[in-house]
């Protein structure tokens, strides 16, 4: 306030509502509405690819000849109108040639004017109004009004944002202060943009054409929460570069987008990407926005102009292409590549101070290596189902946690067969022994768990085994490295046998001794699964095994006839299992829990079920 | 003990110095989270899991932490900030971490040798082969340039360093290939005493060495009788390895035996060097777990003992003790004595070796029980959940204290 007057700068607001227009005419009609169109226009996918490829040329094209030319005012409003007629026209089209025009002249219009604002925005306003602008652009087109309209009414509407864009426009102005805030060398930010746009485009491709994705981020209930989202985040991001430089806004921006891909992927997650995805995309298009005029070093809208149209010919239209058809092909956004991503933007905030050259030639040599060596890495072909499990086996390091190696003279033996030779193990390359045990040696598994019983327990290692502390690995199942490792498991269960031990153990205590709460809590926590609560053999993972757990109540109890007293024999099987058969045993019990787990079941037997 | 001077610690020193803290930062908070998933395994993100996270923990602090101040140390050595490629020491820290961090995202996707604490295949190996062959440049160069001002004992001394340091590169790649693997304990399928006794070596050699190059001023107790214990131990080493055994047997056992000596030896040696101020509280720590370290290492390996702590938490508190507990003292009080800087004040050292203490204890305790009867496999007892608890809250002070330490050291 100077006298009591508001000072209202016209021209910063101009350029917001230029940077909008700009903005909300590419969302809502180059992302969206003009595929669409094409969609409904019959035209098939190759058509389509052509007449986005025609697109990015075109912009790619527009924006250079703009550098080239020299940009300004008079350039923008031609370039918004012809944006405006484009895309005016595009609902009243129809055939390759019709769509093709469009896509030449939109794609031209839109290659000016992004080229031309961001050249010429530091005449206009300061970089904190970039935020105002993107974050308008952004919030305009999350407007359910807007979002959820048909592809005609949204073209019209984009090309009424053109129109506005056409009539703020303010004239060309010099630049009052010549000295960038902070200098992003254009390699640097070429880079990291073309990671950000990358991931972009590829995680809102994903979010966009997965029916639970987009109701989960992008349904009715949200698109007020994105458009304010993206306001808000965008106009912070504006504040935050005058203060800090464009270093930091695209680092945070790729965790948002990162946490974004990774919460994606998974149901309880996937609501939480709703809120981190606009935040990082409206991060990093204001930086975008703002990077030529205020971080590229530049000193006057002609230099900027061409860091501009170098900076959105690759980190805009090719990343943004890029990212989609990946999307396309893998139909997700794959982690590594995300932390790829991460390691450019991280890479790039780090090293591209003077300083730091050296380091960015020696992490970068270092990629290289690491690039090759991945290169030569696991080309030999395994056919063998149980060889490529006992790599699952590694590569899922189950090694921390299991050990394969049955120690001499210990209880090892007895629990799970004859000791290990060091001959035999020290052949496995690499051996496999392990040093830890979170579970039970897996030397002889194969012969003393089904493959069904194996398939159950990866699945769901605590319906098995209630408290069990061995995370789910259904997702081996999701490609076949799941049957793969449990062929190879099942292998090192080949030609052994148990000895004749197991035929004669009997618990070492009396049943009197015996806590039937023990019993009923190790048969809710070990049993249930199959036999079911009622004992009756009808548990949850009954069905997918090879044969129907024994009825507890009503038998017929085949496993446990014989002459020796009744409660040995039951426990002999409860200890040992029975082998060849889904009947797992519980080697690792004490004698007591046997007891306590073997009364249990004979009360189902004795007509007892119901007991609590 | 007299102290001397503090010294300004030049870039690559320092960018070392940081990046290991750093990874010690990384190393516990992955330590934490292993914690935690053994009581909530339901906590795991996508294919993530505990035996993916765990080569990252171990080789996190073994190549980050424990590394990178011996790369400090490496360059203080050779004088690499006062020589022409001393702008390159930099890069070849950030080299050594970029390396780490491409290594952990392999570990993570599950590209493993399965060789513990030898964990390098692939596009791991290869990074870190170009991360090591840069340092080797860069302390080679630095050594022409500089070495031309030494005496001759140093001169050749270091010369000598350099041809060693070249081989590491291809020791490494030899080590790390599966086909390659050391002597098996046969009533144990863990390593032999000699093979402890071997690694142990390394450590009181690098002990030995640490005041005579360049982190003390002044000279040691230790005289020819000393080295040629030394000389001796490695000859015993090399005959029981080359022998084999089980920890049933004499030689194995005495192989064991023989670093009884060093737990004296090495602080009596240490206490005629002038070391940096702020360093007497890590040279305190240090002989206090290196005490315990070899006590217990020998302890652990007698018949009975070793049978009944194979595979349990027990022998995993014996590497936190070796880790969390020697090896961070050695490492803290090479940082203070090349940079001059301390990690953290009296409050924050007390935490971290009370937090670790307590860990040690715990896991101890909870070994024992593991190995008397295995029924805690299916049933998670109380004592057992209780425990995992209380060892993932001492992860948690680690973890606060670690972050502390990279603060103060950003501040000072």
């Amino acid at each position: 306030m100077v006298g009591g007057e508001v000072q209202v700068n016209f021209n910063a607001l101009r350029a917001a509502v230029v940077i909008a227009a700009v903005y909300g005419h590419f969302l809502i009609f180059a992302q969206f509405a003009f595929v669409e169109l094409l969609r409904g226009g019959g035209v098939h996918a190759t058509g389509e690819r052509l007449a986005l490829g025609l697109m990015a040329v075109a912009g790619i094209t527009g924006g250079f000849v703009a550098a080239w030319r020299g940009v300004g005012s008079g350039m923008l409003r031609i370039a918004l109108g012809v944006a405006a007629v484009s895309a005016g026209m595009a609902p009243l089209v129809g055939g390759h040639a019709g769509f093709g025009m469009v896509a030449v002249a939109s794609g031209a219009a839109l290659g000016v004017a992004t080229v031309s604002v961001s050249a010429m925005l530091r005449g206009w306003c300061g970089v904190g109004w970039v935020g105002l602008g993107t974050g308008s652009g952004y919030a305009c087109c999350n407007l359910p009004w807007v979002f959820n309209q048909a592809p005609s009414v949204q073209a019209w509407v984009a090309a009424g944002f053109a129109v506005v864009g056409v009539l703020a426009v303010p004239r060309l102005r010099d630049w009052h202060d010549k000295n960038p805030l902070e200098s992003l060398p254009w390699w640097g930010a070429v880079a990291m943009f073309a990671a950000l746009v990358w991931l972009d485009s590829a995680a809102f491709f994903i979010i966009q054409h997965v029916a639970d994705f987009k109701a989960g981020t992008w349904g009715e209930a949200w698109l007020w929460r994105n458009a304010v989202l993206h306001f808000v985040v965008a106009v912070a991001a504006g504040c935050w570069l005058a203060r800090t430089g464009a270093k930091y806004v695209p680092v945070v921006a790729w965790v948002m987008l990162a946490l974004a891909a990774v919460a994606v992927n998974a149901p309880a997650s996937r609501s939480l990407a709703g809120w981190w995805y606009p935040a990082g995309v409206s991060l990093y298009s204001t930086a975008l926005v703002a990077w030529p005029g205020w971080f590229a070093g530049a000193d006057g809208t002609r230099p900027a102009a061409w860091r501009s149209a170098g900076l959105f010919a690759v980190a805009g239209w090719l990343a943004s292409a890029n990212g989609i058809g990946m999307a396309q092909s893998l139909n997700r956004v794959p982690i590594t590549l995300v932390a790829i991503a991460g390691v450019v933007v991280i890479g790039v905030a780090v090293f591209s101070s003077k300083n730091n050259r050296r380091a960015f030639v020696a992490v970068g040599l270092v990629v290289l290596a690491a690039g090759f060596g991945m290169a030569r890495d696991g080309k030999a072909l395994v056919t063998s189902a149980a060889e490529r499990g006992r790599r699952v086996y590694l590569a899922e390091g189950c090694i921390h946690c299991h050990s394969q190696y049955i120690r001499p003279g210990s209880q090892d033996e007895f629990l799970w067969g004859a000791a290990s030779r060091v001959e035999d193990v020290r052949k496995g390359a690499p051996v496999l022994i392990g040093n830890r045990r979170q579970g039970p040696d897996l030397s002889t598994v194969g012969a003393r768990r089904s493959a069904a019983w194996m398939r159950a327990h990866f699945l769901h290692p605590r319906q098995l085994v209630a408290d069990s502390s061995m995370p789910s690995y259904a997702a081996l199942f999701a490609n076949g490295r799941g049957e793969d490792l449990i062929a190879y498991l099942q292998a090192t269960g080949v030609g052994w046998v148990r000895g004749g031990y197991a035929e004669e153990w009997r618990p070492g205590k009396l049943a009197g001794e015996v806590d039937g709460a023990a019993g009923q809590r190790l048969f809710a926590n070990l049993c249930i699964a199959c036999h079911g609560a009622e004992g009756r053999g009808d548990g949850p993972l009954a069905g997918g095994l090879k044969k129907p757990p024994v009825n507890l109540v009503d038998g017929p109890f085949v496993w446990t006839a014989g002459s020796d007293r009744l409660e040995s024999r039951v426990a002999r099987v409860v200890k040992f299992g029975i082998l060849g058969t889904d009947m797992a045993g519980h080697e690792v019990l004490t004698d007591t829990e046997i007891l306590a787990l073997t009364q249990r079941v004979l009360q189902f037997r004795a007509g007892q079920g119901l007991v609590r | 003990m007299a102290e001397a001077d503090a010294r300004p610690a030049p870039d690559g020193v320092a960018l070392a110095a940081r990046h290991a803290l750093a990874w010690l930062v990384v190393g516990n908070a992955v330590g934490l989270w292993l914690a935690l998933l053994l009581v909530w395994p339901e906590l795991q993100a996508g294919e993530w899991t505990y035996g993916r996270w765990v080569p990252v923990h171990l080789n996190v602090q073994l190549y980050g932490w424990t590394s990178l101040p011996l790369v400090a140390w490496l360059f203080h050595i050779y004088e690499v900030h006062r020589s022409k490629v001393a702008a390159w020491a930099p890069a070849a820290v950030w080299a050594w971490t970029a390396a780490l961090a491409i290594a952990a995202l392999h570990w993570l996707n599950g590209h493993t040798s399965g060789k513990i604490f030898l964990d390098w295949r692939g596009g791991a190996l290869w990074g870190f082969v170009a991360a090591m062959v840069m340092l080797w440049l860069v302390l080679a160069l630095a050594w022409r340039e500089r070495s031309a001002g030494w005496s001759v004992r140093r001169r050749t001394v270091s010369l000598l360093g350099v041809w060693v340091l070249a081989t590491v590169p291809v020791a490494m790649v030899f080590a790390a290939s599966p086909a390659v693997y050391p002597q098996v304990d046969a009533t144990t399928g863990g390593p032999t005493g000699s093979s402890l006794l071997g690694s142990t070596l390394m450590v009181v050699t690098l002990m030995m060495l640490l005041p005579r190059a360049g982190a003390a001023a002044g000279s040691g107790r230790a005289g020819w009788g000393v080295w040629t214990y030394l000389v001796n131990c490695w000859l015993i080493f090399g005959v029981a390895e080359w022998i084999g055994g089980t920890h049933y047997q004499f030689h194995q056992i005495g192989s064991l035996l023989i670093l009884l000596p060093w737990v004296w030896f090495v602080p009596w040696d240490w206490g005629a060097f002038q070391w940096t101020p702020g360093s007497r509280v890590w040279r305190v720590a240090l002989f206090a777990w290196w005490g315990m370290l070899v006590l217990n290492g020998v302890t652990q390996y007698l018949p009975g003992l070793l049978d009944r702590l194979k595979f349990t938490q027990g022998l995993v508190a014996h590497s936190h003790l070796a880790m969390a507990g020697f090896t961070t003292s050695f490492c803290a009080l090479l940082l203070v004595s090349v940079t001059g800087h301390t990690l953290g004040g009296r409050r924050s050292v007390a935490a971290w070796h009370g937090a670790v203490l307590v860990m040690i204890a715990l896991l101890v305790a909870m070994g024992w029980r593991e190995g008397g009867e295995y029924s805690w496999m299916v049933v998670a007892p109380g004592w057992r959940t209780a425990g995992l608890l209380l060892r993932a809250a001492c992860g948690t002070v680690l973890l606060g204290v670690s972050v502390s330490w990279i603060k103060n050291w950003s501040l000072s």
